[in-house]
């Protein structure tokens, strides 16, 4: 290794080596290993990932080279094609596999083995190898081979049932429970499955044993939600979905405010539980109403139904006064309240605040000769740098590299293997 | 069969869920983590809200009442048990001289010390990273204020639903305009920031493990939600576009019908998600082949996606005489993605998934006894993980194992402890 890369700080997972064979349920737990460090191969059959069909697409070009949602969720990999339905498919993939020390795979259950690919095939060439599987709901089971979609996952999990808007005064709602999509059924396993890996990483390293991890989707899911489970164990009760805010056992007051603009702030108190800090906030603007009244430090009042209602109308008259801009919300947080700009997800990118700390980052996509912000680290580690590069890999972009240069299938046979479609 | 990391200690200064559930992800792989809490300011989440129900009570709850008993006692919170599981838990005043050099022994013999303050809270009370690593110099020091230690929001307070709003992963939920977004019922940057934080604490235990450097980690409850608003950054970058929420109809995959149908019931509801023709043609089978389907509005993806108006009024119709769990086995057998909204009653009680994956698992505590709290969702075949840890025991009460950790693990004599308990250091 040369001077120059050796000196360079590595990633948490520098020396984990990591083969993908995954489509929208596993794709973002291997960009996960991949921002982390780790060296992530992906294998796509010849035609390519069925992600490369997701939108959207660059400039709206419906192309698997140009799917946005390919490009967010295998940045930081390489890829390689590789037809596994073929008998030369499987013998090229158990030559790669034991080169590497973790498998992810998101096929239906029993299919890799039935190809001879699965774990005890692959724990039989590489006995250390940690093989994560992602499935809709688990390996076994009574609902083993249904099918799901994220927005069935966020319904089958309890999510929808926690979100969504207002019922009518009588009660019966007239919209249907709302799932948050854009893929979280896939963040949820994604993250437990990465801290899975890892784990078993840790645990290879104390005893030299590798393992199978049967990641179910809607497992994961299920324990992704908040007070619903703790008030039906303790109290048998069933929480309401209310609009923009937390389901609970009654219906409370929206602290979604709305500006002038017609955007919206998030108005929520601090921790403490008093109103003090508010009702000092509003004074100073001239904006307190009847709040600096004694009565409302007293809280048999300001925790009354009526008292709370009085003081978040108060509150919201401020906030109409205003236009929605950079220091509405920041005058709440140097009041100690949890007040935050409801926030389209790309307002982020130029906030000074993520800039200094790199939560964004610029990747170069040469092909179409730009260089584009993408979200780039989850936290900030001085030491040790998440992943800025390079972009998601064109189809079969290292196929020779991977096979050729590192496996050492010699010319002839990559060619062969080309004729007949198997990379 | 042994845990993934029985090897690891945690000093656990967290609270809430987003600090205190990532330590407990830890837990549940087999580390042992030492919950450090004290009277004057313990986590809100151990008032109740909701309150485990004790004695009658109990048994009024495990008969169908719905109780809702005030808190005797600050080791009745419900949302607390399910966060704490698996933790031992200690008693210690920071703020005594006496505290901070306790703290510091116990440092002294952690792997990870973890804690969710406002970015500056450590540093006043001088027991920061630079203090600690010169005590213990492979530490990992993970920090997760809200919206992180550096930058220019360091002294602000967040919650899930902060993190939530300001990140954009509210605005991406809920009906197109002109409804306001529905965002999330629940802090789902609660647990996401404890996936995080404990994604970030196993990330550190194997970079040393592969180098033998400690670090330090500057975590946030907000970064993360910034990480998942996913190609909506990019569309915008590359396209100009900002999203649009589009309710329960399918953003960027083609599928019509796409959304949560009314069934038979009070606020029953199922979710349906029709990819191809082919499950159309399935869906209408179950459905009864009404004559709706066969008429030619509907007949492709893109002549179903032009009409997603009249198709979802339709399909209201037509579900609504449905029992939601009768349409989701039909659908299921039919070979169409589809499932009940479920509630928070059938998924404890009903589902037959979860029960076969073990969802919740019986855990004991000392003052609440036995109850149910859920389980890690991931099987990991040679070191399974387990929510009750290696202590096989729910969440622990205030000062639970004083004995444990000053006794057993600093050698501290009980007359000892019992003096510093006088003295409001323990």
């Amino acid at each position: 290794m040369p001077q120059s890369e050796r000196s360079q700080p590595k990633g948490f997972l520098f020396d984990v080596r990591v083969l993908e064979l995954a489509d929208e349920r596993g794709e973002f737990c291997g960009k996960l290993l991949a921002g982390a460090g780790a060296e992530v191969v992906k294998v796509e059959p010849p035609g390519g990932n069925r992600t490369r069909a997701i939108g959207p697409f660059y400039e709206d070009i419906d192309n698997p080279e140009r799917s946005l949602h390919f490009w967010h969720y295998n940045f930081g990999k390489r890829g390689i094609t590789l037809d596994i339905t073929k008998p030369e498919g499987q013998r090229v993939l158990k030559e790669l596999a034991p080169r590497f020390d973790v498998v992810l795979e998101t096929y239906a259950p029993g299919y890799l083995a039935g190809l001879g690919l699965g774990y005890e095939d692959l724990k039989a060439l590489n006995p250390g190898v940690i093989m994560a599987s992602i499935t809709p709901f688990g390996q076994t089971g009574p609902w083993r081979d249904w099918k799901a979609t994220d927005l069935v996952h966020l319904a089958l999990g309890g999510v929808m049932m926690n979100c969504g808007y207002d019922p009518m005064p009588d009660g019966e709602y007239d919209t249907p429970p709302i799932a948050p999509q854009m893929w979280h059924a896939s963040h949820i396993v994604g993250n437990y499955t990465y801290m899975s890996i890892v784990a078993a990483l840790l645990f290879r390293e104390q005893s030299g044993i590798g393992q199978h991890l049967d990641a179910s989707i809607h497992h994961a899911v299920n324990t992704c939600t908040e007070m619903d489970i703790p008030y039906f164990t303790y109290n048998r009760k069933a929480l309401l979905r209310q609009t923009g805010r937390h389901a609970g056992a009654a219906i409370g007051t929206n602290p979604q405010a709305l500006t002038k603009d017609g955007r919206l702030v998030w108005c929520s108190g601090g921790l403490g539980g008093t109103p003090a800090p508010v009702i000092e906030m509003l004074d100073k603007h001239g904006m307190a109403d009847d709040l600096t009244d004694p009565k409302y430090k007293e809280p048999e009042h300001f925790r009354s139904p009526a008292g709370v209602r009085h003081i978040s109308a108060v509150t919201k008259r401020w906030v109409q006064s205003r236009k929605w801009d950079a220091d509405l919300w920041k005058e709440g947080q140097r009041y100690g309240q949890h007040w935050a700009p409801i926030r389209k997800p790309e307002e982020n990118a130029d906030d000074p605040h993520w800039l200094e700390r790199k939560t964004f980052t610029q990747v170069r996509h040469e092909e179409i000769g730009r260089t584009l912000t993408y979200n780039g680290a989850p936290w900030l580690s001085e030491t040790t740098p998440w992943r800025t590069g390079p972009r998601a890999p064109h189809l079969g972009e290292h196929t020779d590299q991977v096979l050729g240069q590192e496996l050492g299938i010699p010319q002839a046979r990559l060619d062969e293997l080309r004729r007949q479609n198997v990379i | 069969m042994p845990f993934a990391i029985e090897n690891v200690r945690i000093t656990d200064l967290t609270w809430l869920l987003a600090g205190a559930g990532g330590p407990r992800m830890l837990a549940s792989l087999g580390a042992e983590d030492i919950r450090v809490e004290w009277k004057d300011r313990l986590d809100v989440l151990r008032h109740g809200n909701p309150t485990i129900p004790i004695g009658k009570e109990r048994e009024r709850v495990f008969n169908g009442e719905t109780v809702m008993p005030e808190a005797e006692s600050v080791n009745q919170g419900g949302h607390f048990a399910g966060i704490n599981a698996g933790k031992r838990g200690i008693s210690l005043n920071l703020r005594t001289p006496k505290g901070k050099e306790l703290f510091k022994e116990i440092v002294r013999i952690s792997d990870i010390v973890v804690e969710c303050f406002t970015a500056p809270t450590m540093k006043r009370l001088e027991l920061d990273y630079d203090v600690l690593r010169k005590i213990n110099p492979s530490l990992i020091y993970i920090q997760q204020p809200g919206f992180g230690k550096k930058g220019h929001y360091v002294d602000y307070v967040s919650t899930g639903p902060v993190a939530q709003a300001i990140s954009g992963l509210s605005e991406q939920s809920g009906l197109p305009d002109p409804y306001p977004p529905a965002g999330w019922g629940y802090s789902y940057m609660d647990w996401s920031g404890a996936y995080y934080c404990g994604m970030a604490m196993l990330s550190a235990l194997y970079y040393r493990a592969r180098t033998g450097q400690g670090q330090y980690m500057d975590c946030s409850q907000a970064e993360p939600a910034i990480y998942m608003t996913g190609t909506a950054v990019l569309d915008y970058m590359a396209n100009g576009r900002r999203y649009q929420r589009t309710g329960n109809r399918s953003p960027y995959v083609p599928a019509a019908p796409h959304g949560a149908y009314r069934c038979q019931g009070t606020d029953r509801w199922i979710a349906i998600a029709v990819s191809n023709d082919d499950e159309w043609r399935a869906l209408a089978g179950v459905l009864g082949d009404p004559g709706w389907t066969k008429e030619d509005r509907f007949k492709t993806m893109a002549s179903r996606l032009a009409r997603q108006d009249d198709l979802d009024g339709l399909m209201n119709d037509a579900t609504q005489a449905w029992d939601p769990w009768e349409l989701t086995e039909k659908l299921q057998a039919a070979g169409v993605a589809a499932g009940a909204c479920q509630t928070a009653e059938e998924r404890m009680f009903r589902d037959p998934q979860l029960k076969h994956r073990g969802f919740q698992t019986m855990l004991n505590n000392s003052f609440v006894g036995e109850w149910q709290v859920k389980d890690f969702p991931v099987k990991l075949s040679e070191s399974p993980a387990y929510v009750g840890g290696t202590l096989d025991r729910g969440f622990p009460c205030y000062g639970e194992d004083n004995d444990y950790v000053y006794g057993t693990l600093l050698g501290m004599p009980k007359s000892d402890q019992e003096a510093l308990a006088e003295e409001e250091v323990i």
